[in-house]
C-alpha cells in the first residue's frame, strides 16, 4: 500500500534527523519544567474577581486600593454574586469582592454598608491572605471616608466556598499540554512537504503513480505516531512529577487531545504546502502560535478581553482545548458536558484534514 | 471480459508546436520533436536552452503554454497517469532520499509502483547486480560518490521496467571512465528495447545517440543521426591532405572546398570539403599532382560533434534540418 510506504519512510527519516527528534523529546519536558518552576511553588499573586454592582464612584477608590495591593491580582469582572461565586467555586479564582449596589449612596448618608468576600476556604495560606489583604483596604477607606462623611462605616462580611484545590500550576496545566500539542507537530509538520521540494526530491516523487492524499495522509499518520508520545509523556510528567491531578475520566482528555493533535497536524501540513522554503514554513508555524497563546483564555480571561479580541479567542482552537481539557481536568467533567468544544475541536481538525490536499498541486512549476 | 489491444507504434514521443513561457521570457519556442520507439535519442544544447524545461512538460511535471505532447499515445497532461506507469525518470539534479539508503529508496520507489514482497526484493536485488551496487546497499544514499548517486537514480527509474527512460543530464559531473560504463547500461538497456531520451553536455556521448536533436534559446535547430549533421554543417566530407614543402593558398586552385591551410613540420596540411570523398578524391589529386606539388598522405577526417556543436550554435550555420 502506498500510503504506508510514505509512513515508513517518513518514521526511517525522522529517527535519521537529530533536529526532530531533540524536538519531540525536549519540548515537552522543558515547557513543563518552566511552567513547574514559575507557578509550582505557590509564589506569585492570588487571583481574585471583582463584582462591582454600585453606580457610584466611591467603589471606585475600594478598587483602585484592591488593584494597588501587591499580594493579589484582579483576574476576571464578573456581572453578579452567582457568577462572581461560581468563578470561585470553579478555581478560576481565589476569592471573588461584591461591591453592593447603593454602596456610594448609602456612605453619602451616613449609613454603614458592607462588602461580601466570597473565599475559597480549600488552601487556608491563600484565605488568610486574602482576608489580610481586605481588612487592610477597608481600614485605609474608613480613614479617609470618616474626614468626610460622619457616621458612615464598611463592614466586610465573608462567605466561605470550597473550590477544587486548584494550584498554580494545575491552572497552567491546561495551557501547557495545549502548547506542546500545537508547537511541537505544527513546527515539525510544517517542513514536510516543503522540504521535498527545496531537496528536489518532490520530482521524483511525483512521478512515481503516487497520489496528493498518499503524500498528505502518510506523512501526517507519521508525524501522529511521532507526536501521540509527546503527549502521554506530557500528561505523565505533570501527574506523577508535578502532582497534577486529572479528575475527569483519562481517556476524554485524550479524545480531547488526539482531536486539537490532529488539528495541530493538518494546519502545519497546510504551511507546508503554501510554503516555498523551510524557513519560510518555520517562521509561519511559530507566527500562529503567538496568537494561539495569546487567545487561549489561560493567560488573560476571554472576559477581560475588548470585543474584538474576544471574537478572535473564539476562532482560536487553542482556547476551546484549553477550556475542554481545564473541564475534564480540574471540573471532572466528561465528554458529553463539554460538546461546545468538542464540536468546536472536530470542525477545526476536519478543515485543517482536508484543506491540505485541496492545495496541493503534483507539479513543480 | 477484458478486450486488450496493442498499439503498434511507431514514436514513442511526438511533440508539436510546444511552447512554454516563464513570464515575457520564452524558454522553449514551438518546438516540435519526434523519438521514435526503440531509439536512443540525444537532446543537446547549451546551457538554459530549454532542455529540462522540455522534458520537465513531457513528464507532466510542467504545464505547457501551448502545444501537444504525446509519450506513446498518451496526451500530456491529460493522461498523465498512463505516461507514470511506462517512463522511467532521472532529474538533473540527484533527486533520491539522501538520509535513506540504496535499498531503503529502491524499496520506498518499487512500493509506490505497487510492488511487493518477494517480487520487489528480487527486482532490487537484479538492479543492484545489474548497477554494481550490491556492496553499498546499506550506505545511506547522501553518502555516495557521484558515479554511484547517478547509478542509484538510474536503478531507481528502471524499478518498474519502463519502455521509455527519460534522463536529464544522467553522467553531469562523472569521471570519464564512469561515463562510460554508464552507457553500457543504457546500450544494454536499448538493446533489451526500451526507448532512451537523454540529454547530455557530452559530445562523445552523443556520438552513442541513434538520433540527435539539438536546442539553442528555446528552439530546436537542428536534427539527426551524428553523421547526417556533420555532414550537413559542413556541406559534406572533411579530407585532410599534407602536401611537402611549404605551398601559397594562391599556388592552389581548389579555393572553393579548402576550408583550412596549416603548416605543420616544414609540410603543408590541407583541409577540404568534398561533397562526396569517395568520388571526388582521386580527381583532386590527380589535380594536385599536375600542378607539381607533392602529396604525403589524403585521408578522410572524422569531425567530432563538439565542432558541429559549435558552427550550430555561434549561428555559422542558419536553421537546417536533414
Ligand atoms: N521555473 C522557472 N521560472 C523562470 N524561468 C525558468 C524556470 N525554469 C527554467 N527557466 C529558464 O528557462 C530557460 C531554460 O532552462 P532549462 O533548465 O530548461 O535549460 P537547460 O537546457 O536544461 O539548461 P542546462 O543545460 O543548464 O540544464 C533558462 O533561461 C531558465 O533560466
Ligand atoms: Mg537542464
Amino acid at each position: 500500500m502506498r500510503l504506508m510506504a510514505v509512513v515508513v519512510k517518513e518514521l526511517i527519516q525522522l529517527r535519521r534527523d537529530p533536529r526532530s527528534l531533540v524536538m519531540i523529546a525536549m519540548i515537552p519536558l522543558i515547557v513543563m519544567l518552566l511552567f513547574g518552576v514559575g507557578y509550582g511553588g505557590g509564589m506569585g499573586k492570588i487571583s481574585i474577581a471583582v463584582v462591582n454592582l454600585d453606580k457610584g464612584s466611591l467603589s471606585w477608590t475600594v478598587l483602585d486600593s484592591i488593584m494597588k495591593t501587591p499580594s493579589v491580582y484582579v483576574k476576571a469582572y464578573a456581572n453578579s454574586i452567582e457568577e462572581g461565586r461560581e468563578l470561585v467555586k470553579e478555581g478560576i479564582v481565589s476569592a471573588a469582592v461584591v461591591i453592593p449596589e447603593g454602596f456610594t449612596e448609602e456612605l453619602m448618608r451616613g449609613a454603614s454598608t458592607q462588602v461580601l468576600v466570597i473565599v475559597d476556604e480549600s488552601i487556608t495560606t491563600i484565605s488568610s491572605t486574602i482576608r489580610n489583604a481586605m481588612l487592610a483596604v477597608t481600614y485605609k477607606f474608613q480613614q479617609e471616608l470618616v474626614r468626610s462623611v460622619q457616621g458612615s462605616s464598611v463592614e466586610l462580611i465573608y462567605s466561605s466556598v470550597y473550590g477544587p484545590k486548584v494550584t498554580n500550576l494545575e491552572a497552567f496545566t491546561p495551557l501547557v499540554i495545549g502548547i506542546v500539542l500545537q508547537l511541537v507537530p505544527t513546527s515539525l509538520i510544517s517542513i514536510a512537504i516543503c522540504k521535498e521540494k527545496e531537496r528536489g526530491t518532490f520530482e521524483q516523487l511525483i512521478m512515481s503513480p503516487i497520489s496528493r492524499f498518499d503524500i498528505i495522509f502518510g506523512k501526517l499518520l507519521a508525524f501522529f505516531i511521532a507526536t501521540i508520545a509527546d503527549m502521554l509523556i506530557t500528561l505523565m510528567v505533570a501527574v506523577w512529577i508535578f502532582d497534577v491531578s486529572m479528575r475527569g475520566p483519562l481517556i476524554d482528555a485524550m479524545v480531547v487531545s488526539t482531536l486539537f493533535l490532529l488539528g495541530s497536524l493538518g494546519l502545519g501540513m497546510l504551511i507546508s504546502v503554501l510554503s516555498r522554503n523551510q524557513l519560510q514554513a518555520n517562521q509561519a508555524a511559530i507566527f500562529i502560535f503567538i496568537p494561539a497563546l495569546l487567545f487561549s483564555g489561560a493567560l488573560m480571561p476571554i472576559d477581560m478581553l475588548s470585543p474584538s479580541a474576544r471574537i478572535l479567542a473564539n476562532l482560536t482552537p487553542m482556547y476551546y482545548f484549553v477550556s475542554a481539557f481545564r473541564d475534564i481536568m480540574i471540573k471532572g467533567f466528561g465528554l458529553w458536558q463539554i460538546t461546545w468544544q468538542l464540536f468546536a475541536l472536530s470542525v477545526y481538525m476536519m478543515l485543517m484534514m482536508v484543506s491540505a490536499p485541496l492545495v496541493l498541486r503534483l507539479r513543480v512549476d | 471480459m477484458v478486450l486488450v489491444i496493442t498499439r503498434l507504434m511507431e514514436y514513442a514521443i511526438e511533440i508539436s508546436g510546444l511552447t512554454k513561457k516563464f513570464g515575457d521570457f520564452v524558454a522553449v519556442d514551438r518546438l516540435d520533436l519526434r523519438v521514435k520507439v526503440g531509439e536512443i535519442f540525444g537532446f543537446l544544447g547549451p546551457n538554459g536552452a530549454g532542455k529540462t524545461t522540455t522534458i520537465r512538460m513531457m513528464c507532466g511535471l510542467m504545464r505547457q503554454t501551448k502545444g501537444t505532447i504525446k509519450i506513446y499515445g498518451y496526451s500530456i497532461p491529460e493522461e498523465r497517469s498512463e505516461l507514470i506507469k511506462i517512463t522511467g525518470y532521472m532529474a538533473q539534479r540527484f533527486s533520491l532520499y539522501e538520509d535513506l539508503s540504496v535499498y531503503e529508496n529502491m524499496e520506498f520507489f518499487g512500493k509506490l509502483y505497487g510492488l511487493n514482497g518477494k517480487n520487489l526484493e528480487n527486482r532490487i536485488i537484479e538492479l543492484l547486480e545489474f548497477l554494481d551496487l550490491k556492496d553499498v546497499k546499506n550506505r545511506l544514499a547522501g553518502r555516495l560518490s557521484g558515479g554511484m548517486k547517478q547509478r542509484l537514480a538510474l536503478g531507481v527509474a528502471l524499478i518498474h521496467r519502463p519502455k521509455l527512460l527519460v534522463l536529464d543530464e544522467p553522467t553531469a559531473g562523472v569521471d570519464p571512465p564512469i561515463r562510460r560504463a554508464f552507457w553500457e547500461y543504457l546500450r544494454g538497456l536499448n538493446k533489451e528495447g526500451t526507448t532512451i531520451l537523454v540529454t547530455t553536455h557530452y559530445m562523445d556521448e552523443a556520438e552513442n545517440c541513434d538520433r540527435i536533436g539539438l536546442m539553442n534559446r528555446g528552439r530546436l535547430i537542428a536534427e539527426g543521426t551524428p553523421r547526417e549533421l556533420k555532414k550537413m554543417v559542413f556541406g559534406g566530407d572533411i579530407v585532410e591532405i599534407v602536401l611537402q614543402g611549404y605551398v601559397q593558398e594562391g599556388a592552389l586552385n581548389e579555393t572553393a572546398s579548402l576550408k583550412e591551410l596549416t603548416y605543420r613540420d616544414g609540410d603543408t596540411v590541407l583541409r577540404l570539403v568534398l561533397k562526396d570523398a569517395s568520388k571526388e578524391l582521386p580527381a583532386l589529386l590527380r589535380r594536385l599532382d599536375d600542378i607539381g606539388l607533392r602529396v604525403l598522405s589524403a585521408e578522410p577526417i572524422n569531425v567530432t560533434l563538439e565542432e558541429v556543436f559549435i558552427e550550430l550554435v555561434t549561428g555559422r550555420v542558419e536553421k537546417a534540418a536533414v
